[in-house]
C-alpha cells in the first residue's frame, strides 16, 4: 500500500491541484459579486393602484379604473458613475410583469453583479430586436402577449404592454378601454411602414451592490403618467383601442418615456446563499 | 512506454472500483431493467410551447399511451360488460368531433351528454356544461374544464358527494384527476371506481399491458388514471390548413386570408382571447358579455372567489371549431354563424364584462355580411383533418 503512494500517485494528485492553482489570476482578487432583485409596483399618483374601482381621474378629465397591467421590461443595465453600462440578464433578458400573476412582480436576476456603487439603471420598456420577433416566446403567459403580424410585421412580435380598464364615456357609461402598446403600422402613399415604439428609460438613483448581498430595487410604473405629459391623452378622443392608431400610441409612449417609471426604494435584502 | 507495477496496481484498483460501483447500481433488479417502458416523444412542432404539462410522477411512455388508448375506448371502464351499462371516455369524446360529443351525436342529441341511468337518475344525469375538446392539453398550464377547477393550485382531495376518500390519488390537480372524477360523477359515467378496477383487471389483455407500462401487472385507479392521462396528452393538433400556412406548406384562399386579417385585427379582435399563440387559445378565462344576470354554479368565480370572474369561462381553442358545435359552456349557439353574429351584434353589458370586450357598448364589433363570411372561412381553415383521422388516436380494432 505504501508503494501505491509513490511518485505516480503524487503526480495524480498534484496535476489537478496545479491546474486549479494556475487558473487563479488577478481577476479573482476582485470582491465577490452580489445579486440584484427588482420588485415591480404600479402606482397612481404615488399610491399603489387599487384595481377595479372607478376612482381615478386623468388630465383629460376622464374618470377611469384599471383592471390589469401586463408588460415587458428588457435589456437592463446598471450605469456606473463614469457612465459605463454593465449589461445584466444576458440569459434572461426580458421579464414579463402581470398584475394578475404575483410571481411576475419580482424579478430575481440570474447574474452575478459586480460589487460597487452605481449611479442608476437603464432598461427598455417593451421589446426590441430578436426578442420582438414572431415566435420568440412559445409559452404562456409571455406568448399570450403576441402582437399580430398583420399589425406589426415580422419584427412586431409582442405587445409591450396591455393596460386594460374602463372609463366613463361622454354618455357616462362605464366603457372598456385597451391601452395596448407595440409596433405601429403606418400606411403612407401605398407604402407600409412599421414604427418601433419601444423606448429606453434611465432612472438616476444611487445603487450599491455589496459582495454576497442582494440589492432589492422597487421599480414603480407611474400609471397616471401614460396619460398626461406632454400629451393629454383623452379616452373620449382615442376610444377603446389604439393598436392600429400610431398617433395615439406615439402620444402614450412619449408620455410614458417622460416620468412613467421611478425607483421607489432600494434596500439590501439578505446575504447571498447564506 | 513502460508501466511500472505501482501504476498498474493503481489502474487495476480504479477499474475495479468503477465496475463495482456501476454494476451494483444495475444489478438490483435486472427484471425491472428489461421492462423499462419506452419514453414517448411528442412531435417537435415549430412555434408550439416547450413547457409541457406532464407531472413528474407520470412521464409519457409508448406503453402507457397505448394502455391509455385502450382504456379510453373500452366501455367496460364503467365497471360492467353488459352492453347497456358500458360507457367510457370515448362514449362522449368522439374523435371525428375533435373529441367532443358533437351536435350530431346519435346517443346524445344536440351534444348534451349525460351519465349512465341509475335508480336516482333513470334517464341519466345531464352533464352541467357542454364539453370542451380534447387536444393540445399537454400545452395547458392554466387549469382544465370551463372554469379551471382542475389545476395545480387546487389542494382539495376526494369528494364527499361521490364517496371518494380525501386521499391521494383522488386530487384535482391534473388530467389524471379527471379520470376518477369521470368514473364516479353521476353526470359523467356514473360508475364506481372499485367495480371499474375489478372489471379491468379481470380482462386478460390488461394486466400484461399494465406490466409493460408500469413494471408490474397490478391494476389500480392511480395507474388507470395515469395511462388515460398519458393518452390524452398525446393528442396534439398541429396540421390544420392554418398551421400548414404558417409553415409555408399551404396557401389560404382569398376569403380565408381576408378572414385571417380580420381575426388578427382590432376590428374583429378575436386574437386577444383566442390567438395568443398558434394553439388558438390563451387558456385564460373571460366574461365575454353573453349575459347580464349570473347564477351559474360552475363559472370561474367558483374557483377564484374573485367577483371579476363572475360569468367568466375558458376561451377554448378555435382549432377544429367547425367540429365542436354547439358552442359556449351552455351550448347556446348551434353553429358558427350564430357565434359570429353574437360577437358582431349580440354582446350584453354587465359590470363583470372583461375589458377586452371593448365593443360591448356598441353591442359587438359590427361586422358586415362579407366580413362574417370571411371570418367563417378562416375559422374553417382551423380544422385539423389529420388529427381527427389519426389511427394513433382511434379505437383499437380488437376492443368490443
Amino acid at each position: 500500500m505504501r508503494q501505491l503512494l509513490s511518485k505516480h500517485t503524487l503526480i495524480f494528485l498534484l496535476v489537478p491541484i496545479l491546474a486549479l492553482v494556475s487558473s487563479c489570476d488577478p481577476e479573482e482578487s476582485k470582491p465577490a459579486p452580489g445579486s440584484l432583485e427588482i420588485n415591480f409596483n404600479h402606482l397612481e399618483n404615488n399610491d399603489e393602484v387599487v384595481f377595479d374601482e372607478m376612482r381615478y381621474h386623468n388630465a383629460a378629465g376622464n374618470n377611469y379604473e384599471i383592471t390589469e397591467i401586463q408588460w415587458f421590461i428588457s435589456d437592463l443595465y446598471l450605469i456606473t458613475g463614469d457612465g459605463e453600462r454593465v449589461a445584466l440578464s444576458e440569459e434572461d433578458f426580458a421579464h414579463y410583469i402581470d398584475t394578475n400573476i404575483e410571481s411576475t412582480l419580482t424579478w430575481q436576476l440570474p447574474d452575478d453583479i459586480p460589487a460597487g456603487n452605481y449611479a442608476g439603471l437603464a432598461f427598455t420598456f417593451g421589446l426590441k430586436g430578436e426578442k420582438n420577433l414572431q415566435g420568440y416566446f412559445t409559452d404562456a403567459p409571455e406568448a399570450n402577449m403576441a402582437w399580430p403580424i398583420t399589425l406589426g410585421g415580422q419584427n412586431g412580435g409582442y405587445h409591450y404592454m396591455k393596460l386594460n380598464g374602463f372609463w366613463m364615456n361622454e354618455q357616462q357609461q362605464r366603457t372598456p378601454f385597451n391601452f395596448h402598446l407595440g409596433v405601429g403600422k403606418v400606411e403612407d402613399a401605398g407604402t407600409t411602414n412599421f414604427v418601433q415604439n419601444w423606448f429606453e428609460y434611465i432612472v438616476s438613483s444611487p445603487i450599491t451592490v455589496r459582495s454576497n448581498r442582494t440589492t432589492s430595487i422597487e421599480l414603480a410604473m407611474n400609471v397616471e403618467e401614460w396619460f398626461q405629459n406632454p400629451n393629454i391623452y383623452d379616452h373620449n378622443v382615442h376610444g377603446a383601442m389604439i393598436m392600429q392608431n400610431q398617433e395615439a400610441m406615439a402620444a402614450g409612449v412619449e408620455n410614458g418615456a417622460n416620468g412613467g417609471f421611478s425607483v421607489v426604494s432600494i434596500s439590501e435584502k439578505n446575504e447571498n446563499n447564506q | 512506454m513502460k508501466i511500472t507495477s505501482d501504476l498498474k496496481y493503481l489502474i487495476i484498483a480504479v477499474i475495479a472500483v468503477f465496475l463495482v460501483v456501476n454494476l451494483s447500481g444495475c444489478g438490483e433488479n435486472p427484471t425491472e431493467m428489461q421492462n423499462q417502458p419506452t419514453p414517448y416523444e411528442l412531435p417537435d412542432i415549430p412555434g408550439f410551447p416547450k413547457n409541457l404539462n406532464i407531472p413528474a410522477d407520470n412521464p409519457m411512455t409508448v406503453e402507457g399511451v397505448e394502455l391509455g388508448r385502450y382504456l379510453f375506448y373500452d366501455g367496460r371502464l364503467a365497471g360492467s360488460s353488459h352492453p347497456d351499462s358500458m360507457m367510457t371516455c370515448a362514449t362522449c369524446h368522439v374523435q371525428k368531433n375533435a373529441f367532443e360529443a358533437g351536435i350530431d351525436n346519435p346517443r346524445f342529441p344536440g351534444g348534451k351528454t349525460r351519465g349512465l341511468p341509475s335508480a336516482e337518475y333513470p334517464e341519466g344525469k345531464e352533464t352541467p356544461h357542454y364539453m370542451l375538446p380534447l387536444f393540445n392539453l399537454v400545452y395547458n398550464h392554466n387549469g382544465y374544464l370551463w372554469n379551471g377547477w382542475v389545476s395545480e393550485e387546487n389542494q382539495k382531495l376526494g369528494s364527499e358527494a361521490y364517496g371518494v376518500p380525501a386521499e391521494e390519488p383522488f386530487n384535482f390537480r391534473n388530467l389524471e384527476s379527471l379520470v376518477w372524477m369521470t368514473i364516479e360523477a353521476p353526470h359523467e359515467v356514473n360508475g364506481d371506481i372499485e367495480k371499474s378496477v375489478r372489471m379491468i383487471e379481470s380482462i386478460d389483455k390488461y394486466p400484461p399491458m399494465f406490466e409493460k407500462a408500469f413494471g408490474t401487472p397490478e391494476v389500480n385507479i392511480d395507474r388507470m388514471s395515469k395511462a388515460i392521462a398519458q393518452f390524452l396528452r398525446s393528442i396534439v393538433s398541429y396540421n390544420s390548413k392554418f398551421h400548414r400556412y404558417l409553415r409555408q406548406e399551404a396557401t389560404l384562399s382569398e376569403a380565408e386570408l381576408r378572414g385571417h386579417n380580420l381575426f388578427f385585427s382590432e376590428e374583429a379582435d378575436c386574437f386577444h382571447c383566442h390567438g395568443g399563440s398558434i394553439l388558438m387559445t390563451t387558456n385564460e378565462y373571460f366574461n365575454n358579455a353573453k349575459d347580464s344576470v349570473f347564477n351559474e354554479e360552475r363559472d370561474r368565480f367558483v374557483v377564484t372567489g374573485d367577483p371579476l370572474d363572475i360569468g367568466a369561462y375558458k376561451a377554448p381553442s378555435l382549432l377544429n371549431i367547425e367540429l365542436t358545435a354547439p358552442y359556449m359552456h351552455d351550448g347556446r349557439f348551434k353553429n358558427l354563424d350564430e357565434v359570429i353574429d353574437f360577437y358582431s351584434e349580440g354582446l350584453v353589458y354587465s359590470e363583470y364584462v372583461h375589458p377586452l370586450m371593448k365593443n360591448v357598448r356598441e353591442g359587438g364589433v359590427q361586422l358586415s355580411d362579407q366580413e362574417k363570411e370571411d371570418l367563417k372561412a378562416f375559422l374553417l381553415a382551423l380544422t385539423d383533418h389529420q388529427m381527427v383521422n389519426d389511427p394513433a388516436y382511434s379505437k383499437p380494432s380488437d376492443l368490443p
